[in-house]
């Protein structure tokens, strides 16, 4: 058991840093958009426009809050009395609004935006057949926000080539200068606030017309020919799409655009990475229609005709530019039936207990993950009542709701009943005469006195410090003990359990015999269930050294494999081979952790998800282990106490 | 047996439900600490109190999530729904408007928790039976009709506040005892645990036939 923790608290410290790292390198767009790698949010910074400046500034934020809280999971803690309150979180101004998400999410916008997540929930939807709602989405969202970097990235170099050109400008056709404003007037589109990409469109790129029939304006079927054609090579994304330009010539882009006719020749690479952005814009639309939206597509979305004809418009906008706000709104359309009519039964599926299990095996489990979960929660109480620290949960968890509910209001609340309800935590958990006093210095008292006591009533940050104290008294003193105790181990178990249950078509959990409240019974119907071939659904009981046992499903093993011994031999602690090289021939050491991660994790990971044949043969030769100590035990019955203490900690699953 | 207090072999979780002022808070409070709070404030957010009490032979804790009434605090008191294994959904005996909204609550209760989720009905204030606005025939009724256990009980006096929580366990006990709750599983709203450490027989029910290793 020791060791176990030992492997746990090994991962978790590696892991550490990584999980920070991904959040710290969040970047613009939601802040829960984790979908987007690192190395695309610096793509999209360098694109991004004046913007930029603003959307680093949150970032900034959020990044000095996430590195703040690694150092601080970093430090050594001075102290663990349970009474210290020390504010280890200073660094960490804002923790409140970012704390709100446990990655073991529960909300669609959640899951959505959530890399590790996502896959699980597409497995749902398409045991359900729905998983086009999913991707469609997906890809959307993924469209859209894109198209916008693209088009900022456009318009920087198109701005570029602007000025370099500027000394070029007299050839400029007359009130036609090369600023955006100027190209804007032709644009006419109100709603698309881009920089026209065509400003600097030389007049020496030939413009291969359109071989499309001129008449036909962009429908879906214009958009699917289209699509047949290939990229045109040269031809601006917008070109074809507008009807009278189709059979022009590029005098009439000319005289309809207000580029300069000479453009000095260095600017053209950066034209080509315009042309081939806008280009890009356009065929991602085209590709997410012709799968999704189109009437003839494998599985369209339910959308009404309306808004297809509007996606359309959107498309095949007038101005020759692609929306990228195109799919929002059926976007949102799906969004709704994913939300109303899967997600309550997602919720209860074993893919969402795959997914919770992937996040809490996954070396680095955050206090945020367990406080905004309510499964996690329901254990993490009992925990903390058993470690008479239950008055800081309860602090906090009533202080946070009462912050959230009143940030919900966006300020549109009663000041005076605000200040009644921060009055009753006041009074039960800081006032002099607390009944649940939590030892909170006179300093943070105070504050919350004066917070409190504020002209037109408290704020929803009036609680922001002490609850970031007890969050951090939380996070330092109890939550290392919660991960490594044996409620979360049951919980853990817990959840595998659910994933089996689930994934056995009419499983009933129950063994033949169906008295569940034992754990007795269970283990030994499992084991005899084992030997009895005829059972459908051995179950061997792993971990026994402790209450509670995890059990693994011997069906999905191979069963040749389960008496692979790799490491039986002489007993002996190793050889020297003739090039004169000592070879170990013990058993690894059971702490030592493995490159691939902890070994729970990977057994976790091996039940849950698939498995390499590797993991799966180790898996198999340390379960084969337990199997044949638990057959001894019980073939001898005066040998008590036979689970070979060794082996065991050699089989830390 | 060992009868330490501590020596539970399961923990249910319960949520508590239902209008501001109907009593959640001093039914909890009645049902922990066996006294009355005479003025208590409101509860913000949510709250939770726990207690061992003997269901069918078995020590079981009560994990108990009181929730605010407000509806101000309605959307912060759901996400505490999920996973419960029984909830009490409190009226008003005296107050009709807080029997009118069950329907409301009951909704939410229905969608956010397990299917099997056991539910009772609680007509708090019986006390008051000068002020009754709603009678026990008309909620039983209505209890039977939603598939609700139904209890009248007064947080004051203390009347039928033990049965309250005792009938709930022992309907969430049974559906334990024949599988339509599965004990190992997430989100059930119960945790498993045997009494003794290991080696030791567990609970205090009758020896199973196949006695062996019991680890």
């Amino acid at each position: 058991m020791i060791h176990f923790l030992f492997v746990l608290h090994a991962a978790k410290a590696k892991d550490l840093e990584k999980p920070a790292e991904v959040r710290a390198s969040r970047g613009p767009g939601s802040p829960h958009s984790p979908s987007v790698s690192p190395r695309n949010q610096h793509a999209i910074l360098e694109a991004a426009g004046p913007s930029h400046v603003a959307i680093n500034a949150i970032s900034a934020n959020m990044d000095s809050f996430a590195r703040g809280r690694t150092a601080i999971l970093k430090k050594q803690p001075s102290h663990m009395e349970a009474a210290h309150f020390g504010d280890l979180g200073r660094s960490s101004v804002n923790y409140q609004g970012q704390e709100t998400r446990s990655r073991l999410s529960k909300t669609v916008d959640q899951i959505v935006r959530d890399t590790m997540a996502v896959p699980y929930y597409i497995q749902f939807m398409e045991a359900r057949s729905a998983d086009y709602l999913v991707r469609f989405w997906l890809e959307a969202e993924s469209f859209r926000s894109t198209s916008w970097s693209r088009v900022r990235a456009h318009s920087l170099n198109s701005v570029k080539h602007s000025t370099l050109a500027e000394p070029t400008s007299g050839l400029n056709s007359p009130g036609s200068p090369d600023s955006p404003s100027g190209v804007r007037r032709t644009l006419g589109d109100a709603t698309v606030d881009l920089p026209d990409p065509f400003s600097s469109q030389p007049p020496s790129r030939p413009l291969t017309p359109s071989p499309q029939d001129p008449n036909s304006h962009c429908g879906p079927g214009a958009l699917l020919h289209r699509n047949s054609i290939g990229s045109d090579g040269g031809q601006r994304p917008g070109t074809p799409q507008q009807p009278h330009s189709r059979a022009d010539t590029p005098t009439r882009q000319l005289s309809s655009r207000t580029g300069t006719p000479l453009k000095v020749p260095t600017t053209n690479a950066l034209r080509d990475l315009s042309d081939k952005l806008m280009k890009s814009i356009e065929r991602d639309a085209v590709n997410i229609f012709t799968k999704y939206v189109s009437p003839d597509a494998a599985r369209p979305i339910p959308i009404t005709e309306q808004i297809r004809n509007d996606i359309v418009a959107k498309i095949c906008g007038e101005d020759g530019q692609v929306d990228p706000n195109c799919f929002v709104i059926a976007q949102s359309v799906v969004f709704i039936i994913m939300e109303q009519q899967h997600f309550i039964e997602f919720l209860r599926s074993h893919h969402f207990c795959k997914y919770q299990i992937e996040v809490l095996t996954s070396g680095s489990v955050f206090l945020a993950d367990i406080l905004f979960s309510e499964s996690a929660l329901f254990y993490f109480s009992e925990y903390m009542e058993k470690e008479e620290a239950v008055n800081v949960l309860q602090f906090w968890l009533a202080a946070d709701n009462f912050q959230d509910q009143l940030a919900a209001k966006k300020g549109q609340y009663d000041g005076q009943e605000a200040q009644n309800d921060a009055m009753i935590l006041y009074d039960k958990y800081f006032s002099l005469q607390a009944t649940n006093s939590l030892g909170f210095d006179d300093s943070v008292r105070m504050e919350i006195e004066s917070n409190i006591c504020r002209e037109g009533g408290p704020l929803p940050d009036c609680f922001t410090t002490p609850l970031r104290q007890a969050w951090t008294t939380m996070e330092k003193v109890y939550l290392p003990g919660f991960l490594s105790s044996n409620l979360y181990y049951k919980y853990l178990s817990d959840l595998i359990n659910s994933v089996r249950a689930d994934e056995f078509v009419g499983g009933n959990t129950s063994a033949p015999g169906n008295n569940m409240h034992s754990d007795s019974d269970r283990s030994t119907h499992a084991s005899e269930g084992s030997q009895a071939q005829g059972t459908k659904r051995a179950a061997i009981k792993i971990l026994k050294n402790f209450d509670e046992a995890i059990t693994v499903d011997i069906a999905s093993l191979d069963p040749e494999s389960l008496y692979q011994r790799p490491y039986a031999g002489r007993m002996t602690f190793g050889k020297v081979n003739e090039l004169g090289q000592f070879i170990r021939e013990a058993e690894p050491e059971p702490d030592v952790k493995k490159s691939k991660g902890s070994m729970f994790s990977q057994a976790m990971k091996k039940w849950v998800q698939g498995n390499s044949d590797e993991a799966q043969e180790e898996m198999a030769w340390q379960i084969a282990k337990m199997i044949v100590n638990d057959v001894r035990h019980q073939t001898h019955h005066d040998s008590p106490g036979v689970k070979s203490t060794k082996v065991q900690r050699g089989c830390v699953i | 047996m060992t009868t330490a207090p501590y020596n539970y072999s399961y923990i249910f979780k319960y949520i508590i439900i239902g209008d501001m002022g109907v009593g959640k808070s001093c039914l909890l409070h009645q049902f922990t600490e066996k006294k009355f709070m005479a003025d208590c404030p409101h509860t913000i957010g949510v709250e939770f109190g726990t207690r061992i009490m003997e269901v069918s032979g078995q020590k079981v804790k009560l994990q108990i999530w009181d929730t605010a009434g407000q509806e101000r605090f309605r959307a912060v008191t759901r996400s505490y729904y999920r996973g419960a294994a029984g909830a009490l959904m409190v009226y008003d005996i005296t107050r009709r408007s807080t029997y009118n909204h069950l329907s409301s609550w009951l909704t939410d209760a229905r969608n956010l928790t397990n299917p099997n989720t056991v539910i009772i009905l609680i007509g708090n204030k019986a006390d008051l039976e000068a002020q009754r606005d709603v009678t026990y025939e008309e909620a039983k009724q209505f209890a039977e009709e939603n598939g609700l256990l139904f209890l009248e009980a007064s947080a004051k006096t203390g009347e039928n506040v033990e049965d309250a929580f005792l009938e709930a366990a022992k309907k969430i006990y049974q559906n334990i005892q024949d599988g339509s709750l599965d004990l190992n599983a997430a989100e059930s709203g119960v945790q498993h645990k045997p009494s003794a450490p290991q080696g030791g027989r567990l609970g205090n029910d009758a020896p199973s036939p196949k006695e062996g290793c019991s680890c």
